[in-house]
């Protein structure tokens, strides 16, 4: 690899791969919905890179090469609630706005509450993600961000408001709407005195894949989450980061139409990371939805066209990552809504060495 | 540096009175058994100064205090508990070996067992404060067996975190552990049946000369050696004594130092090949629950332990009947129906041994009436045999041909029952177990009071199902072994029923309650 690409951040998707992929693949729709992938084609033309290679990540927030007018032609949409004041409201112009609306909600999240005792972790959340969209859910700890995917995937009950997917209830009609899910949950156990092989097998048989179906499907996962030479260990042998490979292969399974990812790629060593989000993205081209939660701001930029910020049980901003981002990097931006960076006072003693 | 160690361990076990008021109602009763317990040994010990002879108390207390010795050596190990006070918690703090070891050991003190060893202590002191040297030798000696006992555990349990750090090896000493269990039951049985009279005090004679010159018995027997004129071999046990704790001192010195610098290490994963029960039961979600169920009872040693357990408990039970004096005859009836009880019991909290890992199946939307059937197949497809065999083996040691059919029906009735009632409770009551991993002897952080009721009720459950069956059984002894047909009837009839409902109940259960499953499985 040549020196000048070596990245200086976290190690990065292909965008190349993606780009052309994409490119190739999707309808003037989708271009639409994502413009800055043709940008990205064009870095990845500009720099001559062979497929698969990490490359420099995307540009410093100060000098973002995008058309400095993008954040003023955007809209950001559906904030949960008025009082969230810290929202960019922009003026709407018509261009950019519908092709959001167009695509089919799948996932639509309405006044969802969740209490635990006397404390509140989500309140009032709405969410909705589009059919197609690769949907971000960014938060500080403790937000709320696993207990509201929770709720979304039928694992907790709500204390009120309601979910559907694919227009399924999922609380009404849980078996249908699970059906149309797959599912990574954050620090949950997995059934790890099995094999590898075993887990996936289980995982797929239980979401009613025939025999050879599994058997293949398994094979296929394993070689694309290189898991080939550990699925015939016990999954309690795994490291932290082969067990949430295990994990994502098994939410994928069975080809559902949602992937709900929570963390997927924490502890995931960075040439696996760049496999997986290059699998996901290949699911979203082809019409797939994922929505996943992650603290890695430069992976939700850079893989996801959707965000939304969660703070303290309620969703801060929502939209486009430009439409979010607005004018910041992300980072900046989310920092910016979940209360600012803590200038440290009165920690002058750290700086005098004790000995 | 010892008093911080001191203090944090007072906090360690101050907090653990902040938890849910039912868990401090444990501590507390424990507490005050451990008190109680003590106390008594205390009274006894100081009424021991004024009656009884010398030799016998001075014997009893070194076979007594080398057996005390050893729980401090072994419990540790087998029980694997957790261990606050770990050395290698402290390696980031630079503190200098000598004083980290000495402020850990000290910090021991502050403790149940060492309180309670305490108490016990200060009452062989009275026991042998028979003159000014005696007194003098059993305060030094009740100084040196505290010190001992302590190094001693605080060696075995931080060998224990060390050793025993890996999956695997954790694993190993839970099984040790049942296998100790079942060493020890014949050896209980021995001791009850010796007869004391005759024999009893040659043995402790006998045990405590040899227990007397080692490091686990010496410090206890040097007041009663003085007590009884033997100032000799006093002084010399006493040396042995002082040089052994000096020893386990340079021991535990040297296993925190190793500690210290020496993180945790995992061992060589083991290779499977297949699917194993995955390729042998048929294709299909009850196929694969069932295939899942029998590969964790071959794998997850929590389950070795219940399942160990089915095969010891008739032993338990008929050891003692038969030294009584119950004829075996009869005997021969009840190893069946026991086993029965047990196996179908195993399973009324299987949920909870899942844990967290329950979500596949909620989050897959699973079919509660799959999961209840493939959870109990293999409990089934053990029971037949054992049903089926047991009975021929146990009908040929009782004698008479007719009561089969009515063994048959009582333990098919029990078995059956048993899986009805656990199908339901498992569902419906989940409550903590130990988790995956631990060893099997750990006890659950969380526990609840449905607990015990749960337990209760899945097995009288089974056994008040089975009653019509065991009362025909009766009448088929006692009356007209034609009642044995009914008996069989009953027993399968009944059991039948009570599986029937258990599963609809449970698989309505499972259905409705996925999430709260979830949840109380991510409390625990």
């Amino acid at each position: 690899m040549p020196k000048k690409l070596t990245a200086p951040k976290l190690p990065d998707v292909a965008p190349p791969a993606r780009a052309t992929e994409q490119t190739l693949a999707e309808n003037a729709t989708d271009e639409t919905t994502r413009p800055y992938v043709t940008r990205d084609a064009l870095v990845a033309i500009e720099t001559e890179q062979p497929l698969g290679t990490p490359v420099a990540p995307l540009p410093e927030p100060g000098i973002d090469p995008r058309p400095q007018e993008t954040p003023g032609t955007t809209t950001p949409r559906a904030i949960s609630e008025p009082a969230a004041t810290a929202v960019i409201s922009p003026a709407a112009t018509s261009e950019n706005v519908p092709v959001v609306v167009e695509a089919p909600t799948v996932i639509e999240a309405r006044g969802l509450v969740k209490r635990f005792g006397h404390n509140v972790a989500v309140s009032d959340l709405d969410l909705t993600v589009r059919a197609g969209s690769f949907y971000g859910i960014v938060g500080p700890n403790g937000a709320g961000k696993t207990t509201t995917l929770s709720m979304i995937t039928g694992l907790l009950r709500p204390s009120a408001g309601n979910v559907t997917v694919h227009g399924i209830d999922v609380w009404a009609r849980p078996n249908e709407a699970k059906r149309v899910m797959g599912v990574l949950p954050d620090r949950l156990r997995l059934f790890d005195r099995l094999t590898g092989a075993q887990l996936l097998y289980y995982a797929g048989t239980l979401r009613g894949l025939d025999n050879d179906t599994v058997r293949s499907r398994s094979a296929d996962l394993a070689v694309a989450f290189g898991l080939e030479d550990a699925l015939n260990r016990l999954v309690a042998d795994y490291s932290a980061g082969m067990t949430k490979k295990i994990a994502l292969a098994c939410a994928m399974i069975h080809s559902p139409r949602v992937l709900v990812l929570d963390e997927p790629f924490e502890s995931v060593d960075p040439v696996s990371a760049v496999n997986v989000t290059e699998i996901l993205q290949k699911y979203v081209a082809a019409g797939g939805t994922v929505v996943l939660s992650s603290h890695g701001m430069d992976l939700i930029q850079r893989v996801c066209d959707h965000v939304a910020i969660i703070v303290q049980g309620r969703v801060l901003a929502a939209g486009t990552i430009d439409e979010v981002r607005g004018s910041k990097s992300l980072e900046d931006r989310f920092v910016e809504l979940a209360g600012g960076r803590k200038v440290a006072e009165g920690m002058e003693w750290l700086h005098n060495f004790s000995d | 540096m010892v008093a911080q160690f001191f203090g944090l361990k007072l906090r360690l076990l101050t907090n653990l009175f902040r938890r849910s008021p039912w868990q401090v109602v444990g501590l507390v009763v424990g507490l005050l058994y451990g008190l109680g317990v003590s106390i008594t040994i205390l009274v006894a010990l100081v009424t021991l100064r004024f009656v009884g002879d010398p030799t016998l108390i001075r014997d009893s207390l070194t076979v007594a205090g080398s057996a005390v010795a050893l729980g401090f050596l072994i419990i540790p190990i087998v029980v694997g508990i957790d261990d606050s006070m770990d050395p290698r918690k402290f390696a980031f703090l630079g503190i200098p070996n000598r004083s980290l070891s000495l402020g850990l050991a000290g910090s021991a003190l502050i403790g149940v067992p060492a309180f309670a060893l305490t108490i016990v202590l200060l009452g062989t002191v009275v026991t042998w404060s028979r003159g000014i040297g005696q007194t003098l030798l059993a305060l030094i000696s009740a100084a040196l067996i505290l010190t001992t006992c302590i190094l001693l555990s605080r060696v075995s349990a931080s060998l224990a975190a060390f050793l025993l750090s890996t999956r695997r090896s954790r694993e190993f000493t839970g099984l040790i552990g049942v296998v100790v269990l079942v060493l020890i039951s014949p050896l209980v049985v021995v001791l009850f049946s010796t007869d004391w009279g005759r024999h009893g005090r040659t043995l402790l004679t006998a045990l405590a000369t040899i227990l007397g010159w080692t490091p686990f018995g010496a410090a206890w027997a040097v007041p009663g050696d003085a007590s009884t004129g033997a100032w000799g071999e006093a002084i010399l046990k006493l040396l042995i004594a002082l040089g052994s704790t000096y020893a386990l001192w340079l021991i535990w010195q040297f296993v925190v130092a190793r500690m210290l610098v020496s993180p945790g290490h995992e061992a060589a994963a083991k290779q499977y090949s297949g699917l194993g029960w995955f390729d042998r039961l048929p294709h299909g979600s009850v196929g694969a629950i069932a295939a899942r169920t029998f590969t964790y009872w071959a794998r997850d040693s929590r389950y070795w332990v219940s399942l160990i357990m089915i095969p010891i408990v008739p032993i338990i039970a008929i050891l003692p009947l038969s030294i009584v004096g119950v004829p075996l005859h009869y005997l021969a009836l009840v190893p069946v129906p026991l086993m029965c009880i047990f196996l179908g019991w195993t399973m009324h909290n299987d949920v909870a041994y899942d844990s967290t890992a329950i979500w596949l199946h909620v989050a897959s939307g699973t079919h509660g009436l799959a999961d209840r059937i493939g959870r109990i197949l293999p409990a089934l497809v053990m029971g037949i045999p054992l049903i089926g065999i047991g009975s021929v083996i146990s009908i040929s040691f009782y004698g008479d041909w007719s009561v089969l059919l009515s063994m048959l029906g009582v333990s098919t009735g029990i078995l059956l029952a048993g899986l009805g009632f656990s199908s339901y409770t498992s569902t419906r009551f989940p409550y903590p177990v130990t988790k995956p991993g631990d060893s099997p002897f750990a006890q659950p952080q969380a526990t609840e009071t449905a607990a015990g009721l749960v337990q209760s009720l899945t097995f009288t459950g089974s056994i008040i199902v089975a009653l019509p069956a065991l009362i025909f059984a009766y009448l088929g002894i006692v009356e007209d072994p034609a009642w044995h047909l009914v008996a069989l009837g009953a027993g399968v009839g009944l059991g039948l029923v009570a599986v029937v409902v258990g599963i609809w109940v449970g698989s309505r259960a499972f259905d409705r309650r996925g999430p709260e499953m979830l949840a109380s499985a991510q409390r625990a």
